[in-house]
């Protein structure tokens, strides 16, 4: 037994290197280089179209965030983005990925409308924003809850039944705009009745920027904080981290794996009558123009955290405002924007390829 | 067979040494493979059989010794090396494309296939193949709608298509029904009489009585029995061979164990089955009473039914049929969850795939245990370092810092952290499976200790490992597992282990 005395020797590991093993120079070097050389690339595409590439990245700048209106524009327009963005986040935390944003945000929207049109004149203000942001939360967890049911019982890939959503939540809304709550006659516009000017949110001290904004923030300190301050956080990380290891520790991984699409989705759904309460005022076909599919994206960029997250949707929503600047100034299509949005996450996929953990 | 008949062997092996690490897979091996001849390649899990066939297929380069291909000397460097050497293999996980045909796997792996591929010619080429070697395949079918049979058959093809003269099949039976596996060792005939020369790992007896004319031994990466005609030698021999002559001088139990023998029950199974993820019963009609105060070795080649019992234990696998009761536990219920709150904790067989949390540190991982094992909702990181530095100090194994994140630790030392947390609990019931799988000498003698200081606390123990003289040396009694079925309980006091052999590889009598 005398071996027993002594202490079995002390391994020292070193720190592992990071994934490419370059200097942190080299490497940001390298991601300088690349976002230059998609810029580079989308002026050389606006270019045969006819625009001046030396002043379209002023045009996109002037219209998006230099100039303090269309700022404000971009940041209204990031609302839903960034809600739904998050709804992305959560669920991915515990490995979970949520396709269905947009369904979300448009069910939150449809959900809004109906408990705006259902409490009618009689309630407004506050007590009115409670009820329909409540109601939309419901209606967008329940959207997504679905899939997280399906995927926690009967194994359906969530990714896949969260995309499939989206489209009956499309034609969901189209049924309550057609049949339901349609305002006017068959020769206007289609458009549902609108929410009372009450319990639409009003601006912010003269500016065209609502209450919603402020809220914006609110929520992504929040959602930040219950990732890393709380133990809901902790074992949504660990069920996600290796849901093998939660089961042998006993969590509840089912139910937390659920608890995330709820959340996820419930805070989509806020996204919706946020943006129909501060920019809409009612549904109208196409009113959510992919938002949920941006906010996927701003959510993959941002590597699923928080912050990182808000920055990447409200520079998505920057680039799709920079669109009409391009029409006026540049004789562009709007749309043209969209090619630089596709080339950003090419870029993002390659960099994140090459330098993997660089910046985690 | 005498080897004036062979002079030059296909492939020869001499002192070939490979390191992982500090750790040794093979020692001074010396192995000779001579045309026409099946030659057995038998020892445990870790004899280091896998370690010694990738070398000379060319997946590891040896630290030490000659390989000697046709009496030239090689370093073989790459697989595609091997098969040009002639050198083919065929692996426990079948290696062929599911999506393509079984020809178009085939042309896939042949160097003089054409960049315009021929059907008809590849085809017929497998068919005649097929009928000479009787290797019964149909080379237009997809691979993913073979059997398992069928599938290796075309893998065998493969490797035979690709020129084999040298064919190393890694325990191919273990997935073959009798029936199956008879028509393998027919094929292996014929490739014999052919002058192909076959290196075959297998765990079982009877199988190398039936097939090999030659075999050797490894153990603990050495090479104990070379180049023997098995026929020379009785069962127990070969066994003995396998699982080792002498116990370690490690940990001893003080004192006899019969005190301890009708301790209370803590948990009792009566004929549990628990069925496998893939619809087969990885634990068929177990019965058995795990005591406090004991330590129950569970013994059996890989796959026996080791792993379905830690996860029923746990609460993670639930019954198909039969009973588990929990006298000794105070449990609220079943769940994992329950369980763990009552006291049972185990030491995963792979901690790397199933508790180690990806971008979690230790502390985290602290933190998790804590809270689970006392059934709180509330997970104290910030505490964890404290309580784990306690632990650490108690347990003597030395883990890393706290603040290190698990998942960039090596393996040993991931272990260490686990073992830390479940030899330090003050259980009513741990599973520890495989706990000592690549520690070094001290550690491993450290964590024995703890196990029989757990024991003697009250704990039960329930100790899985293919290490039959650990199972020995720290058991009061040995169940042996084969197919899921109990073949036996053997008291580890005076174990026959040529018997405890015998159970592992062929079951109950």
């Amino acid at each position: 037994m005398s071996v027993l005395e002594k202490d079995p020797p002390k391994v020292v590991e070193p720190a592992r290197a990071t994934a490419s093993g370059q200097p942190f120079w080299r490497r940001l070097l390298f991601v300088v280089a690349a976002y230059l050389l998609c810029l580079a690339v989308f002026a050389a595409f606006a270019a045969t179209q006819g625009a001046d590439p030396a002043s379209i990245f002023t045009t996109m700048l002037q219209s998006s965030v230099l100039d303090w209106g269309t700022l404000q524009q971009t940041l209204v327009r990031s609302v839903p983005i960034v809600l739904a963005a998050l709804a992305c986040t959560i669920p991915a935390r515990a490995g979970l990925v949520n396709v269905g944003g947009e369904g979300q945000i448009i069910m939150g929207s449809v959900a809004a409308v109906g408990v705006g049109l259902a409490l009618g004149q009689a309630v407004g203000g506050p007590v009115a924003w409670l009820a329909i942001v409540a109601g939309a939360a419901v209606a967008g967890a329940v959207w997504c809850g679905i899939c997280g049911f399906l995927r926690v019982r009967l194994n359906a890939s969530e990714s896949v039944t969260t995309l499939f959503f989206n489209f009956i939540a499309a034609d969901v809304m189209l049924y309550v705009i057609y049949q339901v709550w349609r305002e006017g006659d068959a020769t206007s516009l289609p458009q549902s009745e609108p929410l009372t000017s009450d319990q639409l949110l009003p601006a912010v001290g003269g500016l065209q920027l609502t209450l919603a904004v402020p809220f914006m923030v609110l929520v992504v300190v929040g959602v930040w904080a219950l990732l890393k301050y709380t133990s809901w956080g902790f074992r949504l990380t660990v069920a996600g981290g290796n849901p093998t290891a939660a089961l042998r520790s006993g969590l509840p991984v089912r139910r937390i794996l659920l608890g995330s699409m709820l959340a996820g989705g419930a805070l989509a759904g806020i996204g919706g009558a946020l943006n129909v309460m501060g920019a809409e005022g009612a549904l109208r076909p196409g009113m959510t123009a992919t938002f949920g599919y941006v906010a996927f994206l701003a959510n993959f960029l941002g590597g699923s955290r928080p912050f990182p997250v808000l920055g990447a949707a409200v520079l998505f929503s920057a680039i799709a405002n920079s669109g009409n600047g391009l029409q006026l100034s540049e004789g562009l299509n709007g749309s043209a924007v969209n090619v630089l949005l596709g080339l950003i996450v090419l870029t993002m996929l390659v960099v994140s390829g090459r330098t993997k953990e660089a910046f985690s | 067979m005498t080897t004036d008949a062979a002079p030059v062997p296909l492939l020869e092996v001499q002192g070939l040494t490979k390191r992982f690490g500090s750790l040794v897979a093979n020692d001074d091996v010396t192995f000779t493979v001579r045309a026409g001849e099946v030659h057995g390649l038998l020892g445990e899990n870790g004899a280091g059989k896998s370690t010694l066939v990738k070398s000379l297929y060319g997946i590891h380069q040896p630290d030490a010794g000659r390989v000697v291909v046709d009496g030239r000397d090689e370093r073989i460097a790459s697989p595609s090396h091997a098969r040009d050497l002639g050198i083919g293999m065929v692996f426990q996980d079948m290696r062929l494309i599911p999506a393509l045909t079984v020809w178009e796997n085939i042309a896939l792996q042949l160097r003089d296939t054409p960049r315009v591929l021929k059907p008809r010619d590849a085809q017929r080429a497998i068919t005649d193949a097929s009928a000479h070697y009787g290797l019964d395949v149909d080379p237009s079918a997809l691979v993913r709608d073979l059997s398992i049979g069928e599938w290796q058959r075309a893998e065998l093809l493969k490797v035979l298509l690709a020129g084999a003269r040298v064919l190393i099949l890694d325990e191919p039976t273990s997935v073959l029904t009798p029936q199956e596996a008879d028509a393998l060792f027919d094929v292996l005939r014929r490739l014999t009489a052919d002058g192909v020369g076959v290196i075959l790992i297998a765990h079982k007896i009877r199988e190398v009585r039936q097939i090999a004319d030659r075999v050797t031994v490894l153990r603990g990466g050495r090479t104990v029995l070379a180049d023997t005609d098995p026929h020379e030698l009785t069962d127990a021999e070969l066994v003995r061979a396998m699982v080792g002559t002498s116990v370690k001088p490690v940990s001893r139990r003080p004192e006899p164990t019969d005190e301890t023998a009708d301790a209370p029950v803590v948990v009792s199974l009566r004929g549990a089955s628990v069925l496998r993820p893939t619809g087969v019963l990885g634990l068929d009609g177990v019965d058995l009473d795990i005591r406090a105060g004991r330590i129950l070795g569970v013994a059996g080649i890989a796959g026996s039914g080791q792993g379905e019992l830690a996860d029923l234990l746990v609460g993670v696998a639930p019954l198909r049929s039969g009973s588990m009761e929990l006298p000794g536990l105070d449990a609220r219920g079943t769940t994992t969850g329950d369980l763990r709150v009552a006291g049972v904790v185990d030491v995963v067989a792979n901690p790397v795939h199933d508790y180690v949390v990806r971008g979690m540190t230790i502390s985290d991982h602290v933190a998790l245990w804590e809270a689970t094992t006392a059934g709180r909702r509330r997970f104290d990181v910030r505490g964890a370092a404290t309580t784990f530095a306690r632990r650490d100090e108690r347990a003597g194994l030395r883990a890393a810092d706290p603040s290190r994140r698990l998942d960039q630790l090596s393996g040993g030392n991931i272990q260490r952290v686990l073992l830390t947390l479940a030899l330090t609990q003050d259980a009513r019931l741990v599973i520890a499976s495989y706990p000592t799988r690549g520690l070094d000498v001290l550690t491993t003698e450290r964590t024995h200790a703890l196990l029989l200081e757990a024991r003697d606390r009250g704990e039960a123990v329930v100790l899985v490992s293919e290490d039959l003289d650990e199972l020995l040396a720290l058991s009061d009694e040995v169940v042996v597992l084969h197919h899921g079925r109990v073949a036996g309980t053997v008291p580890a006091v005076d174990a026959d282990r040529d018997r405890l052999g015998l159970l592992m590889t062929e079951g109950a009598a």
